[in-house]
């Protein structure tokens, strides 16, 4: 009989941690990378996709990437099936406060909804928790552009810059030294975001294939979301790796007398 | 006195050469006393595609939150727009599953398929029996007249500018012999790359 309340998912250890959250939190440092970096200008997300798989029937444009409503995108590092069932949900509470209310909802107010969500997964049911942290770029008319970070245990903050996922720690250190507040634009986060990823991505190289990136700008009053085309990709690639070897070049030459 | 000539109210849409025709009247009216002259029941709710919600004017807006509600969800989870037939199907269950408590309305729906760019109209009464036609739909609460001044004025085949004159004919004169009916008009002539909008003068009484 005693055996049945063995493996719950929602108790507290004796050293006061919730196991299950941390386990959850794990399962998705092995996770294909996401950042986001909010600019001057606009947001933007760039994710690391990893079904790159040639036999992969290509039928979702988008791997890693979700848009939520008319002003807001998530990015998801995770178990993809948990990440479905979460964006989903985020979808409708949207709906829901757009029929209920008749204006947009505010980005917090849908982080915090869906944070509300996954901590009831921690306390109560008996269920595991998602195993799936989300990055949320958005605009609203209260704070402007806005990029947030939520995980399994439901907790979530607002950043300027942020990474999760597969070696998301070094990518947060790395954006701390690089990143200057307030005078990153749209497109010097796009070629910063292309720098961090490849220092994620382990051993392998950086080719169109394998980065997702999307943005988020204002324009006329209307939030424009734009995914990136590969050759667009391509093309910051291309242009990240041309500074490297400049860079590289430099290094080597004998220093000036 | 029947709920659904409360407020008053009337829409038409019909079918041209490679394009499609809605127009509404503008009254919004509480039995005898006009309340607005700027109410118009027909929303755009995607690219091509327009939907007329003539009838009880709360059920009017309400039904429209609900339409987009369920539209942006589709948009968002097919990845693509939806198509005329489609949302005639989606609108068609959204008011049946209100069969024995309806909404009191009786759309209409016109559109450019996006796919193919075959012009669609639609009509269905209350409780969603949908009605597909091959020239035009007519709905509120001055439906004999439409349907007399639509019989007598279309044709197949018209072209965009000539469309616009016979719907507006048709609404106008429809509207002009009913009370409750009128006091302005609006008319979106929908074509492959373009839509216009136009507010046509009328009696306003």
């Amino acid at each position: 009989m005693a055996r049945r309340y063995d493996t719950r998912t929602t108790i507290f250890s004796p050293e006061g941690r919730l196991y299950q959250v941390e386990y959850a939190m794990e399962a998705i440092s092995h996770a294909g990378t996401s950042l986001g970096i909010l600019a001057t200008d606009g947001i933007l997300l760039a994710a690391e996709r990893r079904n790159t798989n040639k036999l992969l029937d290509e039928v979702f444009f988008s791997e890693k990437i979700y848009k939520l409503n008319d002003d807001m995108v998530c990015s998801v590092a995770g178990i993809t099936s948990d990440a479905n069932v979460l964006t989903n949900e985020l979808r409708m509470i949207a709906q829901r406060y757009l029929l209920q209310y008749g204006e947009s909802i505010p980005c917090e107010q849908l982080v915090s909804w869906l944070c509300d969500v996954k901590q009831a997964y921690t306390q109560y049911g008996g269920k595991r928790p998602f195993g799936v942290s989300i990055l949320y770029m958005g605009w609203d008319k209260h704070y402007g552009y806005q990029l947030y970070q939520s995980d399994p245990s439901g907790n979530y903050g607002g950043w300027k810059a942020t990474c999760i996922g597969n070696n998301s720690a070094a990518a947060v250190s790395s954006l701390k030294q690089e990143y200057k507040e307030n005078e990153t634009t749209l497109a010097e986060a796009q070629a910063l975001a292309v720098k961090v990823l490849s220092k994620t991505l382990d051993m392998t190289k950086l080719t169109p294939e394998k980065v997702e990136m999307a943005t988020l700008t204002r324009k006329d009053n209307k939030t424009i979301i734009r995914i990136l085309t590969s050759t667009e990709v391509e093309k910051l690639i291309s242009d990240f790796e041309k500074s490297e070897a400049e860079a590289e070049a430099a290094k080597k030459q004998p220093p000036k007398s | 006195m029947s709920i659904l000539a409360y407020n008053g109210g009337a829409v038409v849409a019909m079918k041209g050469k490679d394009c499609v025709a809605i127009a509404t009247d503008k009254r919004y009216g509480i039995q005898a006393q006009t309340v607005s002259t700027n109410f118009p029941k027909v929303y755009q709710i995607g690219p091509s595609l327009f939907v007329g919600l003539p009838g009880l004017a709360t059920d009017t807006q309400t039904v429209y939150q609900r339409l987009k509600f369920r539209m942006n969800l589709y948009e968002l989870k097919e990845n693509r727009i939806m198509r005329p037939k489609t949302f005639s199907a989606m609108l068609s269950n959204l008011l049946y599953e209100r069969r024995f408590g309806p909404y009191f309305i009786e759309p209409v729906i016109a559109g450019l398929d996006p796919i193919d760019n075959q012009p669609y109209v639609c009509n269905m009464d209350l409780i969603g029996c949908p009605n597909e036609p091959e020239d035009f739909v007519v709905s509120g609460t001055c439906t004999d007249q439409l349907y007399g001044m639509c019989e007598a004025l279309w044709e197949p085949d018209l072209k965009p500018d000539e469309l616009f004159e016979t719907i507006s004919q048709a609404l106008v004169n429809a509207a002009d012999r009913d009370a409750i009916s009128g006091w302005g008009a609006v008319v979106y002539v929908i074509e492959k790359d373009k839509i216009t909008e136009k507010h046509v003068k009328t009696r306003m009484d």
